[in-house]
């Protein structure tokens, strides 16, 4: 009994040691891992990264650019196959415009995405304030990747996903990264190998990265990094479809004066006069709220989008005095922007059409008149009249 | 009358001579199908050279070529391979091309077929390899047109339609499975309806021999193997892997741990295949026995895409995923990986790996599980490359999807 006591004691002191000893050696290595990167109070000091290169997928070469930033932005331009791919993240969420999802217009990143561009957007290495970001390390051991003697460690990122490193023993820089990547959005273990490392005034940066996931493989060389450049906010920002773009006249504080037809004089008289605002309301949706006295109050809320499968816009307005709600389509030519009351699903009883009317529009202002036809469209009625002028 | 009876005697004799003789068998000489006299990636040829330097591959022509993915079937101072020319954006022509092996000049073509766009842009044209008898070349276009012409001068002999004759459907990608010859044969998986995804046509007249099978045509080329003594064809196809006699009788089947490989199926030893695709598990070895296979072993450490492994003394050297790797038989244990040569292939001559990287860089390796060993090596062709290498002479012929070159060891 006292003999057992003492070997588990024994047992006890050497697990001990051994955890501490194994503490020791993953702050080390961490440690000489970071300095092998370079300067610390440099890279301190880089706000962000331009990297310029070349880069492989599908056996074909392409050129490669890439925008990070110290507070995590990210964003790139390269080729997949014959398809340019452009990506942005600004720290939390993304975005890509991915061809080879059929996919032609820029969409947001999904979580699996999220992942891989916390990723990417990193600067040099996850070990960096791992601890303050709540990313947790363990050491593993000692192994051989590929020939190479490595320190093998453990990385879980504060969002959960578990990351093994191999570090090489001669350089403490990384040789290997295993992780959990993204092939058409949909998670893929991969493999990542690292290599001609680079000083760049005094950084040390893998020139050669390469990736294995799935049956893929590519390769990013890189030529050129500069560092503490220009950048445009506006490039991590989810790029607009350029036909809602044409509608950027809409955007901004008007005053708006609104007038109303009198038919029997055929006079245009002022009946209020009121302000509304403009703007984007989501990535590709334009939105307007406005109130104005037409003999009733009406309150709208009217949102400008455009469906690029049936090439034409949709404007969907609520009124607030009937609680219902319209859709409008149509189109936009050189002076005017005319849209058109449409049935939703198989109602097509609609006593008439409503035609709104966007003309005068130059920078200054719009106008926009209200019209109804009780005869399929052979004649229409004019109703009400709003001129827009701005006020910002 | 007696002269005449002569005269016809005579003639008889020589048909029956010349009956008996591509009766035999007629082995053609060289590279003269895809991936080599076997099939198997390996050229029986020896290389002498002992002295290596790193610079030992010296350029000995290099021309354009049309776009295509078949290999270069080099036989009797011929070079055979299949191309195709654009028009304009949507319409050209598949070609099968015969060229000078001294010079790579082309001495004919032939028109096959229209030509296959591919519209994920991974290359257009054919991607099948021909395979040349003693007198004939067999070639098959992207859309599924088998195609036999004179070896001498390209004339037409006859043509099957595996679309329009056999319901087949055109693969993604289109058909590139490539022909195999057994005795007055070509068999081929066709992919067609009715029992018609496995065929043999006659070669002298591209007659049907027999069918058999369900499935729709994959990218994968048969095997030709002797297992047991036997002489079969492999194929795989969905998820099943068939072997057949040279008559058409079903030998075995095996259901495969995956479905739907590009790279072929590889003999090992006397009785065992390894099979290797991009999934999980990456490969799979089975023994034959008494026409039953059982799976040996499954791994990942071997991850094939659409380039073959060789197989040379208990290790196997192929492309895991974009790594060049060897692997051991017995266990699946990565011996050595290599990277930096993308989705390429390789091909074996003596001992000596010939790695083609998927941007045209050729390395001569040894074939050694210990540590990789390159002893030499040169940016053959520039672009995308994964047609692999074929070898004949001394010289090793590679071919992209614009350019050919034929290189030779320096003595």
């Amino acid at each position: 009994m006292k003999l057992t006591i003492k070997y588990l004691f024994l047992f006890t002191m050497i697990m001990g040691i051994s955890s501490i000893s194994y503490g020791q050696n993953l702050d080390e290595i961490i440690d000489k891992h970071l300095q092998a990167h370079g300067d610390l109070k440099k890279w301190e000091e880089v706000v962000n990264m331009k990297i310029t290169g070349v880069f492989t997928a599908f056996s074909e070469e392409d050129d490669f650019l890439a925008i990070k930033t110290k507070c995590g932005k990210y964003y790139s331009e390269l080729s997949l196959g014959h398809f340019d791919v452009k990506e942005a993240f600004n720290g939390e969420t993304g975005w890509t415009i991915d061809p080879w999802m059929d996919i032609s217009f820029p969409r947001e990143l999904n979580k699996n995405e999220r992942n891989v561009f916390l990723q990417k957007a990193e600067f040099f290495s996850p070990f960096y304030n791992y601890k303050e970001e709540g990313s947790k390390a363990e050491y593993i051991g000692e192994t051989n990747v590929d020939g190479v003697d490595v320190y093998e460690l453990k990385l879980t990122r504060s969002t959960g996903s578990v990351e093994t490193w191999y570090l090489d023993k001669n350089t403490f820089l990384e040789f290997k990264c295993e992780t959990m990547w993204v092939d058409f959005s949909y998670r893929a273990p991969a493999e990542t190998y690292f290599d001609d490392f680079r000083d760049f005034n005094g950084l040390i940066i893998p020139c050669y990265v390469e990736s294995m996931f799935n049956q893929r493989n590519r390769v990013l060389v890189i030529d050129e990094i500069e560092f503490n450049i220009d950048v445009d906010p506006a490039v991590f920002c989810m790029p607009k479809s350029d036909e809602i773009k044409k509608l950027n006249f809409l955007n901004g504080d008007w005053g708006v004066a609104v007038t109303a037809y009198y038919a029997p004089r055929d006079l245009w008289y002022p009946v209020d006069s009121s302000d509304s605002h403009i703007d984007y309301a989501a990535t590709n949706m334009i939105q307007e709220k406005v109130s104005y006295n037409a003999s009733f109050v009406q309150s709208k809320i009217t949102d400008f989008l455009y469906d690029s499968e049936k090439t034409q816009y949709i404007v969907s307005t609520y009124s607030g005095f009937s609680s219902n709600l319209r859709i409008f389509t149509g189109s936009l030519n050189d002076s005017s922007f005319v849209l058109k009351s449409t049935t939703i699903g198989c109602d097509t009883t609609a006593p008439f059409i409503i035609r709104i009317t966007y003309d005068n529009i130059t920078h200054d202002g719009f106008n926009v008149e209200f019209a109804r036809s009780y005869d399929k469209e052979n004649s229409w009625n004019p109703q009400l009249r709003l001129n827009y002028f701005r006020k910002d | 009358m007696y002269k005449k009876l002569k005269q016809i005697g005579l003639l008889l004799l020589i048909m029956g001579i010349n009956t008996a003789v591509i009766g035999q068998d007629y082995i053609p000489d060289g590279w003269y199908q895809f991936r080599g006299p076997n099939r198997d990636g390996i050229s029986p040829e020896k290389i002498t050279k002992t002295d290596w330097n790193g610079n030992d591959l010296e350029l000995v022509w290099k021309k354009e070529l049309g776009s295509g993915f078949s290999e270069l079937v080099v036989s009797d101072g011929f070079i055979y391979t299949m191309i195709s020319e654009k028009i304009d954006s949507v319409t050209g022509s598949e070609f099968i091309v015969a060229l000078d092996e001294k010079t790579g000049n082309e001495l004919w073509r032939t028109k096959v077929d229209s030509i296959y766009i591919d519209a994920d842009g991974w290359g257009d044209g054919p991607r099948s390899t021909p395979i040349i008898d003693e007198t004939n070349i067999y070639g098959l276009s992207a859309y599924g047109k088998l195609t036999a012409l004179s070896r001498k001068d390209g004339k037409f002999l006859w043509q099957v339609d595996f679309i329009k004759f056999f319901g087949s459907t055109t693969p993604r990608w289109g058909y590139a499975s490539s022909p195999v010859m057994v005795d007055n044969k070509i068999i081929m998986e066709v992919g067609g309806t009715e029992n018609r995804t496995f065929m043999a046509f006659n070669k002298a007249d591209g007659s049907i021999l027999w069918n058999d099978g369900a499935g729709g045509a994959s990218h994968d080329s048969p095997l030709k193997a002797t297992i047991n003594g036997q002489e079969q064809l492999i194929f795989v196809n969905g998820r099943t892997l068939y072997s057949y006699s040279p008559d058409g009788d079903t030998l075995w089947t095996f259901k495969m741990p995956f479905r739907s490989i590009t790279a072929m199926p590889i003999l090992i030893d006397d009785n065992k295949i390894f099979v290797s695709g991009v999934r999980t598990p990456g490969f799979f070895i089975a023994e034959i026995n008494n026409n039953k296979a059982t799976q040996l072993l499954t791994g990942n450490s071997m991850k094939n895409d659409f380039n073959s492994c060789v197989y040379h003394d208990g290790y196997l050297y192929g492309y895991h995923i974009a790594a060049v790797r060897c692997i051991s038989v017995e266990t699946g244990e990565v011996k050595w990986s290599k990277r930096g040569f993308g989705k390429g292939s390789l091909i074996l001559v003596d001992g000596k790996l010939m790695v083609l990287s998927d941007k045209g860089k050729l390395a001569i390796v040894e074939a050694n599980p210990e540590a990789y060993m390159e002893v030499a090596s040169v940016q053959a062709i520039t672009g995308k490359s994964w047609t692999a290498p074929s070898f004949k002479d001394g010289k090793v012929y590679v071919r992209n999807l614009t350019e050919m070159a034929c290189y030779k060891i320096k003595k």
